[in-house]
C-alpha cells in the first residue's frame, strides 16, 4: 500500500471544561476521497480547522507524505499541500474569478506591481480546466450562483498543486449544505475529477452523501474517531448507531418521563403566521405540557419562526394565541409580559450578558418580581435567585459570580432559570438549548425540559438533531421552504424514524 | 475574506485569572492614579492641600463633571456622544440672550434645549439606525452652527446677579456653590443606579444589546434616556459656564470635549460600553482636574495639556477597551 497523502494520529483540542477533539485518528491515501461523518459537535469543523492552521491541536500529529508538521495558518497550510472548501465561502466577492483564485499566488501575472491581465487570465484558466469548469475567469465573482462560485474554490485550492510540486489533499466543509438536487450531482461528477489532481475529504452530516461518494468513511462522536468503514459493506441502521453513541438511549432523554398530554387543553395556537420571505401560513397547536419539536433543514424558516413566537420578528399575517387569547406581541418584552420564555440557540451573543452575575442575568427578564415599586430588593433576590441556583444544581461559586465563569451547562442551566423565577412560565420557545454542551450537561438539560413539560409549560423545541427532537418531543412538525410539511405524533411507545422525518424535510 | 473564527468556545478556563487580575486593576487603578497625581501636586507646592486650594480646583471640576457624568450613561449603553461640548457652548448662548427676560430661570430654559438636542440625536441613532458616532458628530457641527447664529457669532455679556446662586461660595466653608450642583447631578444618577434596575439595563444594552433584547430590556428607549440626560447636563453646564463667565459664546465649552472623554475613559468606564459607573466618572474628573492643576504647578505650558489629554484617552481605552466585541478593528 502507498504511503498515506494525510495521517492523522490521535489529535486532541479542548476549550477550557468542553473537550472538542479527544483523539481523532485517520488517513488519507492519493486520489482517495475519505468521508467524514458525525452529528453537529462531533468535532468535525474544529478538526478540519485544525487541518488548515486556523485552530492549534493540543496533542497529536498531523502527517504529511510521512512528515510531520505544524501548521500555522491557511496560507501555511497551502503550502503544505492542504486547502479547505470553506462553507461559508471565503471569495472576495467584488473582484474577477481569476483573481480570487490567484489571490496571494499571482507569481509572473503580477509584474512591478501591476496586473498582466492576460497571464493572470491565463493563469487561472489553467486550474478551472482541471475540473472542467466553464466560468469565465474575467467575471466578477458575485455575478456567480452559489453553485459556480463554489467551484471557483475548489479551482482555488487546486492552485496549491502548482506551488508546492505535489498532489494537494482538498478539504470540503459540508459542501452541499447548500446546494439543491441537481448542483449536488453535480458537485459529485466534480469530485469523481477532482480525485484525478488531488485526495479529497469531504465532511458531511448526511450519511446518504458520504455513501454515494466516498470511497471509505471515518465516524466521528464526541471528538473521536469512532469508526471506519466502506460504503455499501455496511448496514445504514449500524451506521446511525455508530454516529450517535450507545448512550443515546431513552434514559439519556429520560423518554419515561414523557408525560401523556393527549387530554390536555390546547395553550398556544399559532395560526397562519407568516414572516415575509422566510413562512408561509403556518399553523400548529401546542398543549399544555406538551413538546413540540419543530423540524426543518437551514432555511427551512423554523429558527425564524420561533423568534417571531416571542416577538423578536415581525409577523406579516397570522397570529397567535394563548389559551384562546388573540396575542399580537410587538417586542419580546410583550411576549415575556405575557408569560413566554426564550433561550436563543448563541447562548453567549444573545442567551446572556458574559459581564454580569448569574443573579442579575436570573432576574433580567422578570425584575418586577424581586423589585418593590421602582426599588430593588437585593435581599429577595438574592433569596430567589439562590433558591433556583440550589433547585437547578448550577455549580456556581456564588450568585454574585460572573456569568462568563461558569461551564456552559451551568451558564444554560441559569439561562433556564430566569424563565422560571416569575413563577407563571407558560409557553417556553427553545432554540438548540444543548448547543455546544458535552452529554452530561445535554442529559442535565433534558431532565429540565421534562420536569418543565410536568407542569404544563407548553415548549417548542429545535433540537439540535434529529434524535433529540424525536427523543424529546411528543409530536414533530417538519417545515420545509417555509410551511408545514408534515405532522408525526412522537409518543413514547412509538417514536418515529429520523428517515420518516427527513424524507419530509427535504 | 469572510473566514469566520469560531470563537463560541473561547479559552475560557486559561482567561478567567487573566479577567480577574485585569478586572482588579482597573477597578483600582484609577483611585491609585489619584492619589499619587494628589501627592506628586502636593509635593511640588504643599500650598495645594489648604482647603482654598482644594475648594478652588473642586469649583473648576464642577462643569467638567457634569457633562461627564451624562456622556457616561451615553457610553456605558454602548453608545457615544460627541456633541456634548458643543451643545453646553450653544446653550451658553441662550443662556446668556434668555436672562434679560427669565433671569436665573434661563438655565432651566437651556436644560430642557439640550435635552430637546439630546433627545433628537438619540431617536436619529435609534430609529434610523446610523451610528451614535456620525450622529453627534453632525449634530456637534449643528450644535456649533445655531450657537454661532443665535449669538452672531459674538460673546453675549450678562448684566445683572441672577446667575450669582450657580457661581458663589456658601456659607463659612466658603463650599463653591457650582461644586455641589455637579455634586448633585452625580449622587442623583448614583442613586438611581443603586436603588433601581436601571443601571443594569444600561449595562446589559451595552454589553450585549442582542442578549438584553431578548430578556425583555427596553433597549431602545435606555437609549433615548441617555442621550435626552446627556443633552439635558450639557445644557446645565452651558449655563454654569456662563454663570463664571458672564457671558455666553459659540465655542465657550468646545475645548473641554477631550477632557469629558478623558475623564471617562481614566475613571475606567469602558469605551465599548457594559462597564462603568458615576463613581468611576468622579474619580476620573478629579483625576483630570488635579492634573490639570498640576501642569500649572509644574509651569507646563497649556497648550501641551491637549497633547496629554489625547495621549491620556488612547492609553485608557487600550486598558479598557473589550476587545472579544469586534471581529476587525476598523
Amino acid at each position: 500500500m502507498s504511503v498515506p497523502v494525510l495521517n492523522v494520529v490521535d489529535l486532541k483540542k479542548r476549550y477550557a471544561e468542553t473537550t472538542a477533539l479527544g483523539g481523532v485518528t485517520f488517513e488519507v491515501r492519493p486520489h482517495e476521497v475519505v468521508g467524514l461523518i458525525g452529528e453537529n459537535g462531533a468535532g468535525k469543523s474544529t478538526l478540519l480547522k485544525s487541518l488548515v492552521g486556523l485552530v492549534q491541536p493540543d496533542s497529536g500529529r498531523i502527517e504529511l507524505r510521512g512528515n510531520a508538521v505544524k501548521l500555522r495558518s491557511v496560507a501555511h497550510a497551502g503550502s503544505a499541500g492542504i486547502g479547505m472548501v470553506f462553507q461559508e465561502q471565503s471569495l472576495i466577492p467584488n473582484v474577477t474569478v481569476a483573481e480570487n483564485i490567484l489571490l496571494g499566488a499571482e507569481g509572473g501575472a503580477v509584474r512591478g506591481g501591476i496586473y498582466r491581465w492576460r497571464e493572470l487570465a491565463r493563469r487561472a484558466q489553467v486550474q478551472l480546466d482541471k475540473i472542467g469548469c466553464l466560468v469565465d475567469p474575467m467575471a466578477i465573482t458575485d455575478t456567480l450562483s452559489f453553485a459556480q462560485r463554489q467551484l471557483v474554490e475548489i479551482a482555488k485550492v487546486l492552485a496549491i498543486e502548482e506551488r508546492t510540486h505535489a498532489e494537494p489533499v482538498v478539504l470540503l466543509d459540508e459542501p452541499t449544505s447548500v446546494l439543491d438536487s441537481d448542483e449536488i450531482e453535480i458537485l459529485f461528477a466534480q469530485i469523481e475529477r477532482l480525485r484525478t489532481h488531488a485526495s479529497v475529504v469531504f465532511v458531511s452530516h448526511r450519511l446518504d452523501e458520504v455513501m454515494k461518494v466516498a470511497d471509505r468513511v471515518y465516524v466521528l462522536r464526541n471528538g473521536q474517531t469512532v469508526g471506519e468503514f466502506v460504503p455499501g459493506q455496511t448496514d445504514e441502521a449500524e451506521l446511525q448507531r455508530m454516529m450517535i453513541g450507545r448512550d443515546a438511549q431513552g434514559s439519556h432523554y429520560h423518554e419515561d418521563a414523557q408525560v401523556d398530554v393527549s387530554a390536555k387543553p390546547v395553550r398556544l395556537r399559532v395560526s397562519g403566521v407568516s414572516l415575509k420571505g422566510v413562512c408561509d401560513a403556518v399553523s400548529f397547536d401546542v398543549r399544555r405540557g406538551e413538546v413540540v419539536g419543530l423540524a426543518g433543514v437551514q432555511g427551512s424558516g423554523r429558527e425564524e419562526l420561533s423568534r417571531a413566537l416571542f416577538g423578536a420578528e415581525t409577523l406579516s399575517s397570522g397570529h397567535i394565541s394563548i389559551e384562546g387569547e388573540v396575542k399580537r406581541f410587538r417586542s419580546p418584552r410583550a411576549a415575556i409580559a405575557a408569560g413566554f420564555g426564550f433561550v436563543p440557540a448563541e447562548r453567549r451573543r444573545e442567551g446572556m450578558v458574559a459581564t454580569m452575575t448569574i443573579a442579575e442575568n436570573v432576574t433580567l427578564p422578570h425584575i418586577t418580581t424581586v423589585c418593590n415599586g421602582p426599588f430593588l430588593d437585593r435581599p429577595r433576590e438574592r433569596r430567589i435567585v439562590n433558591d433556583w441556583v440550589q433547585k437547578l444544581r448550577v455549580k456556581a461559586p456564588s450568585i454574585a459570580a460572573s456569568i462568563a465563569t461558569l461551564s456552559g451547562g451551568n451558564q444554560q442551566k441559569a439561562v433556564l432559570a430566569r424563565w422560571m423565577v416569575s413563577g407563571d412560565l407558560r409557553v417556553l420557545i427553545l432554540d438548540h438549548p444543548t448547543r455546544g454542551l458535552d452529554v452530561g450537561a445535554k442529559s442535565e438539560v433534558y431532565k429540565l425540559i421534562r420536569t418543565l413539560s410536568a407542569t404544563d409549560v407548553a415548549i417548542v423545541l429545535l433540537a439540535d438533531s434529529l434524535e433529540e427532537t424525536i427523543a424529546m418531543s411528543h409530536r414533530v412538525i417538519v417545515m420545509k421552504d417555509g410551511k408545514v410539511s408534515a405532522e408525526i405524533p412522537a409518543p413514547v411507545s412509538s417514536k418515529p424514524s429520523p428517515l420518516e422525518i427527513l424524507e419530509r424535510m427535504i | 475574506m469572510s473566514i469566520k473564527v469560531d470563537d463560541k468556545i473561547g479559552t475560557v478556563r486559561r482567561a478567567i485569572p487573566v479577567r480577574d487580575a485585569r478586572a482588579l486593576f482597573l477597578r483600582f487603578m484609577p483611585g491609585i492614579v489619584l492619589v499619587v497625581l494628589v501627592l506628586a501636586v502636593a509635593l511640588a507646592n504643599p500650598l495645594f492641600l489648604r482647603p482654598n486650594s482644594l475648594l478652588t480646583a473642586a469649583d473648576s471640576a464642577a462643569p467638567l463633571l457634569v457633562l461627564a457624568a451624562g456622556a457616561m450613561l451615553v457610553i456605558l449603553c454602548g453608545s457615544i456622544d460627541l456633541s456634548v461640548a458643543a451643545l453646553a457652548s450653544m446653550c451658553s448662548v441662550f443662556v446668556a440672550l434668555w436672562v434679560p427676560a427669565l433671569g436665573g430661570w434661563a438655565v432651566l430654559a437651556a436644560v430642557l434645549v439640550g435635552a430637546t438636542a439630546g433627545l433628537i440625536q438619540g431617536a436619529v441613532h435609534v430609529v434610523a439606525q446610523i451610528p451614535s458616532f456620525i450622529v453627534t458628530l453632525g449634530g456637534l457641527a449643528v450644535w456649533s452652527g445655531i450657537g454661532l447664529v443665535a449669538s452672531s457669532a459674538a460673546t453675549v455679556g450678562v448684566e445683572g446677579d441672577s446667575l450669582e446662586w450657580a457661581f458663589t461660595r456658601i456659607g463659612d466653608a466658603r463650599i463653591p456653590s457650582a461644586a455641589l450642583i455637579a455634586a448633585g447631578v452625580a449622587v442623583l444618577i448614583a442613586a438611581v443606579f443603586w436603588f433601581t434596575p436601571v443601571r443594569r439595563w444600561f449595562e446589559a444594552v451595552g454589553s450585549a444589546e442582542p442578549a438584553a433584547v431578548l430578556a425583555g430590556v427596553p433597549a431602545a428607549q435606555i437609549k433615548l434616556a441617555a442621550f435626552t440626560v446627556s443633552g439635558a447636563c450639557a445644557g446645565l453646564a452651558g449655563g454654569l459656564l456662563v454663570a463664571r463667565t458672564y457671558s455666553g459664546a459659540p465655542g465657550l465649552a468646545d475645548s473641554l470635549l477631550l477632557p469629558v472623554v478623558a475623564a471617562i475613559v481614566v475613571g475606567g468606564t469602558a469605551i465599548t460600553g457594559g462597564y462603568g459607573g458615576i463613581g468611576r466618572t468622579v474619580i476620573g474628573v478629579l483625576i483630570i482636574t488635579v492634573l490639570r492643576v498640576g501642569l500649572s504647578v509644574a509651569g507646563v505650558d497649556p497648550s501641551i495639556e491637549q497633547i496629554i489629554y489625547g495621549v491620556l484617552v488612547i492609553g485608557a481605552v487600550s486598558l479598557t477597551i473589550d476587545r472579544s466585541k469586534f471581529q476587525v478593528m476598523k
